[in-house]
């Protein structure tokens, strides 16, 4: 994930260097620091780099990294000749070499070639049964043919050996959620809370989870989450507020104003009054909307 | 003893220059010999996987507040059971660990390796030094010291009635051995620095238990009360909703 300030400074710098203003390879570096997928630009820049034997020259040995990185942007818009010419060339240097390998079996996904590519990375597996960039591009290219089955079973077995891996937890959290497994989602989120439980979208996504499975103590766990995110989001987060809305109205349909208890709290209509406030500052044509839904919710009166 | 002692110019040409540079060198050429034969290993999947055991029962323990109740039960129940938890390791397994590791030819290969890289250079050295240098005064240091200090700057000088400021040619050799580590790490970049203090460290404590750690994360895991605080999380946010209305 790219922070506030970090997405800033790459903006800056992209800016920059569209204008002529030099620091192309920062830029670069700073793409690859932070992982972001700018694939037009990376490529863009890049190749004039690569294609300048001073500047090139000057790169010393990241040279090569930057070849790569090329590559799999240019692999990234289909541009599958600058892809070749750059694997080619890295070949070239590094025969036999792992990470060359895996950038001919991503070229041949990038062509569409599964049968050919699944038979590369099998045979880079063999060597070297450990790893985890081989791993999720097998995950990657079933996604990618439509067998969602098949990549949660490459997940769950990758997770099995890496399971302190975030980034798998949350791309299987998203598939289950994507085939109405909300028991199994639920439980993919439980466990990013549990790496990183200050990340306020993590409890934001578990709350929705609990809430479309429905039933009255999940509701409420959800409310709790919801109120749980507008706590970490400082009520900046409108998601959030309209979750601690919807929770509310739908405990009270079940418990049909039984539970004299859970009633006492007044979050809901503070965060009604917080959507009102929002909405009034932000796109006031949209108020009339919002308060009657409210209304109907007899959050306000 | 009142009179200094006169060193002559040689002494600082011939050997106390010549040691420091060899030293330099040998520092340097050992590196490359040790990358050389470095060979790369695969990670082993069992230690990887009991690495990664071990962080998610850490994240586990330190985010168990943050989810429901019956998510953790389940989850410690999954970490620490007695029949097939993740952390459980059962007694006989426990004590082959050792044997194992000594019965693993590429392991001991490659301690070889290492301890030879270490040990060879530094046996030659020190004969080269005991053979030509041996039993004279190479350096004066410019600051008095206690008698505690001789038999480290003096080494090879039996002579109790010389200044301890005085240093033999062969502690410069140990004193240059063991101080160059700062020389190093600046020829050789931060991380490559060896530190021969270092692995004499390691050479004797190797044979480190992986199944201990996994063992203590379950000792941990199995004491740690869990107490919701979600439910807190909805005054809070009360809170803070009040103050943004506002």
């Amino acid at each position: 994930m790219v922070g506030a300030a970090e997405e800033a400074q790459l903006n800056r710098l992209e800016s920059q260097v569209d204008n002529g203003g030099g620091g192309a390879w920062e830029y670069l570096c700073l793409v690859r620091k932070l992982k972001a997928r700018r694939s037009e630009k990376v490529l863009k820049h890049g190749l004039s780099i690569l294609n300048d034997p001073k500047a090139r020259s000057r790169l010393g040995g990241e040279e090569w990294t930057l070849y790569e990185q090329v590559a799999i942007a240019a692999m990234d818009c289909q541009r599958l000749d600058v892809a070749k010419d750059c694997i080619a060339t890295l070949s070239k240097k590094f025969t036999g070499s792992l990470r060359v390998g895996r950038l001919e079996a991503m070229l041949l996904e990038a062509k569409g070639a599964w049968a050919d590519a699944e038979k590369a990375y099998a045979r880079l597996l063999e060597d070297n049964p450990l790893d985890q960039a081989m791993h999720k591009r097998k995950v990657a290219m079933a996604k990618a043919q439509g067998n969602i089955s098949a990549a949660v079973d490459f997940l769950n077995k990758y997770l099995e050996i890496f399971m302190a891996d975030q980034d798998a937890w949350r791309e299987l959290a998203e598939i289950y959620v994507s085939l109405q497994m909300y028991k199994q989602a639920a439980f993919c989120y439980e466990e990013l809370i549990l790496s990183q439980p200050t990340v306020p979208l993590y409890h934001l996504a578990y709350a929705e989870v609990l809430y479309t499975m429905g039933g009255l103590e999940n509701l409420q766990a959800a409310k709790k989450y919801y109120a749980s995110t507008i706590n970490l989001t400082g009520g900046k987060n409108t998601r959030a507020l309209y979750g601690v809305c919807l929770c509310s109205v739908a405990i009270n349909q079940l418990t049909k104003g039984r539970n004299k208890e859970e009633e006492s709290s007044e979050l809901q209509s503070l965060a009604a009054e917080a959507l009102l406030k929002d909405y009034k500052h932000r796109a006031p044509e949209k108020l009339p909307l919002l308060s009657t839904m409210l209304k109907n919710m007899k959050l306000i009166s | 003893m009142a009179e200094d002692l006169v060193l002559d110019t040689a002494i600082r040409d011939w050997v106390l220059v010549p040691l420091s540079v060899v030293m330099v060198l040998i520092g340097v050429l050992r590196y490359f010999v040790a990358k050389l034969m470095r060979s790369f290993q695969p990670p082993d999947r069992k230690a990887l996987k009991e690495g990664q055991v071990v962080l998610r029962a850490r994240n586990l323990k330190a985010g168990a507040n943050f989810i429901p109740a019956k998510s953790f039960r389940v989850r410690r129940f999954y970490f620490t059971n007695e029949e097939n938890g993740l952390l459980h390791v059962p007694k006989d397994q426990a004590q082959n660990a050792q044997a194992q590791m000594f019965s693993d030819p590429n392991m001991a290969m490659d301690m070889m390796k290492k301890n030879l890289s270490m040990i060879i250079p530094q046996t030659l050295t020190f004969a080269w030094v005991n053979f030509f240098f041996s039993g004279f005064v190479a350096a004066k240091i410019p600051f008095p010291l206690t008698q505690r200090f001789r038999s480290m700057l003096q080494n090879g000088i039996d002579l109790s009635t010389v200044d301890v400021s005085y240093v033999s040619s062969r502690s410069w050799y140990f004193l240059n051995l063991f101080g160059l580590r700062g020389l190093f790490s600046l020829i050789l970049g931060e991380e490559n620095a060896q530190d021969d203090t270092q692995r004499m460290m390691q050479m004797g404590g190797f044979g480190f238990d992986p199944t201990k750690s996994l063992s203590a994360e379950k000792d941990s895991l199995d004491i740690v009360q869990h107490e919701w605080v979600l439910p807190k999380m909805e005054q809070r946010a009360e809170e803070v909703l009040r103050k943004l209305v506002k």
